[in-house]
């Protein structure tokens, strides 16, 4: 029973989905939304575990006194500070919001910027010739790459359209193909947990 | 004025019908897919022959990682990127980490499965201490091992790398989705610490980064074709084999659909398919 009844509450809403979603009569009761607002509400609710876990682990590391423990201070004074902060002026209050512009928005861009050097390093790792694949990787890359720097257009005048050709034309008719494949992927997903056959959700290894 | 300007509003004809209107087609095309999987899934119950999913090579990986780790006496990272329980890759992702878990603790091997996103943080800790259970070492699941982290992008992100960095992780498992950048910035921070790394996502957009950075690559759909794939029973295989036989009815209809565009001025068959 422990898996049956979440497997029939699955099944229910995933029908009542299907069914809010098309049929007319329904959808103009507008059980929809309202199901749309329990998810919601349901997903609040659920932050509160994402807490507890936080706040768990963070305690053990500052109990243990484990390396780096001073972090995890650091982390759990910022979470609860924040948290109570924002509850008492709210995320437009003056304190809350300077936080947000001028502490988080540039540690998220720092951390985005990193990305320039993983993807260098990634390119070097990747348009190494060893395969034929890789051959093909790197010419391709070369051509697009001159393509869009203006470089490309200025040594070989018509070369950005070379490049446009490769981007329009091979890579987005394979990566309409893979879509394809993965639209219908996510459909047959969705009807093995209609049907119950899809169980990995509700624990275990699926079987 | 107002009075005419109501008496046009009220003799507007109601709005009815089955369907809500422009929904007509998608649900004839989920009827039409759900009868043919129906039918394989039948086929596969009476025990008629259904054919077999080729080898998925990243699939066949996963073992090889989790004994790489185990042989090397390091943890197993499993991130999903930044899923959500309404993602369907996200739940293509649920039976390759319970199939994961399970191996880890047949092999005694740490497995750390970083989460941003509070209910498939629940539902990961669940399909967790499950696997640990149905191998039967309960007593080797640590719950810390299941970190919620945040639900802001590069927080997480953040937090995985300190994570690579001390945990040093020999196999990571980057399955399913949504990635979007963080993808590239896990890869190679696994490349660094040393890892095996086996990533399968439908994410178009992050799918070069994975064939460029991983050891092993799912591409798209063969995700979803996952729990077919491990855990070999007919039925599930059943589905698989009818979305493909979908998938050649849809070819037709591009096939069709670009012959009419082509040569005919009145493409009725966009018409037909719009409407």
């Amino acid at each position: 029973m422990r898996k049956e009844i979440p497997m029939i509450l699955t099944v229910l809403a995933g029908l009542f989905v299907i069914v809010a979603k098309y049929l007319f009569a329904v959808d103009q009761l507008g059980w929809f939304t309202t199901a749309n607002r329990m998810y919601q509400v349901m997903y609040a609710m659920f932050f509160l575990l994402g807490v507890v876990s936080l706040t768990i682990v963070h305690g053990k590391n500052i109990q243990r006194r484990r390396s780096k423990w001073i972090y995890s201070l650091i982390l759990l004074i910022c979470m609860y500070g924040y948290g109570i902060l924002t509850i008492q002026q709210t995320v437009e209050g003056p304190q809350a919001n300077w936080i947000y512009n001028n502490i988080l928005n540039p540690t998220d861009a720092t951390i985005f910027a990193l990305l320039a050097f993983f993807i260098t390093s990634a390119a070097y790792r990747a348009f190494r010739v060893r395969t034929r694949e890789a051959t093909v990787l790197m010419i391709t890359a070369v051509i697009v790459m001159l393509g869009v720097a203006p470089i490309g257009d200025t040594l070989i005048h018509g070369w950005n359209n070379v490049a446009r050709w490769f981007m329009d034309v091979p890579n987005s008719s394979a990566m309409r193909g893979i879509a394809l494949g993965a639209y219908l992927g996510s459909f047959a997903v969705a009807l093995r947990i209609l049907l119950g056959l899809e169980r990995a959700h509700l624990g275990g290894a699926g079987q | 004025m107002g009075f005419l300007s109501l008496l046009a509003a009220e003799a507007k004809s109601p709005v009815w019908g089955i369907f809500v209107p422009g929904q007509a087609g998608a649900f004839i095309a989920v009827l039409i897919f759900a009868i043919l999987v129906y039918v394989m899934i039948n086929r596969a119950r009476a025990g008629q022959a259904v054919r077999e999913i080729h080898k998925i090579a990243g699939l066949e990986a996963l073992e090889e990682a989790v004994g790489r780790a185990t042989e090397m006496g390091r943890p197993v990272h499993y991130t999903m990127g930044l899923p959500g329980i309404t993602d369907p890759q996200t739940i293509a992702s649920f039976p390759v980490l319970g199939h994961v878990a399970k191996t880890c603790a047949r092999y005694d091997t740490r497995l750390i499965n970083t989460v941003p996103d509070v209910v498939v943080y629940a539902i990961n800790e669940e399909i967790i201490r499950q696997a640990y259970l149905e191998a039967g070492r309960p007593d080797a699941f640590n719950p810390d091992d299941v970190r919620f982290i945040t639900d802001w992008q590069f927080a997480y992100v953040a937090g995985v790398l300190e994570i690579l960095a001390a945990e040093k992780p020999a196999a990571q498992i980057l399955f399913g989705g949504p990635f979007f950048a963080e993808a590239m910035i896990f890869i190679e921070a696994g490349a660094l610490a040393g890892a095996i790394q086996v990533g399968g996502t439908a994410s178009t957009s992050q799918l070069p980064f994975f064939v460029a950075g991983c050891d092993y690559a799912l591409i798209g759909e063969e995700i979803y074709a996952a729990s077919a794939y491990i855990s070999k029973e007919p039925i599930l295989t059943g589905t698989v084999v009818g979305e493909d036989f979908y998938k050649f009815l849809l070819f037709a209809v591009i096939i069709l659909g670009t012959l009419v565009a082509t040569f005919s001025s009145n493409n009725f068959l966009a018409t037909f398919l719009k409407s």
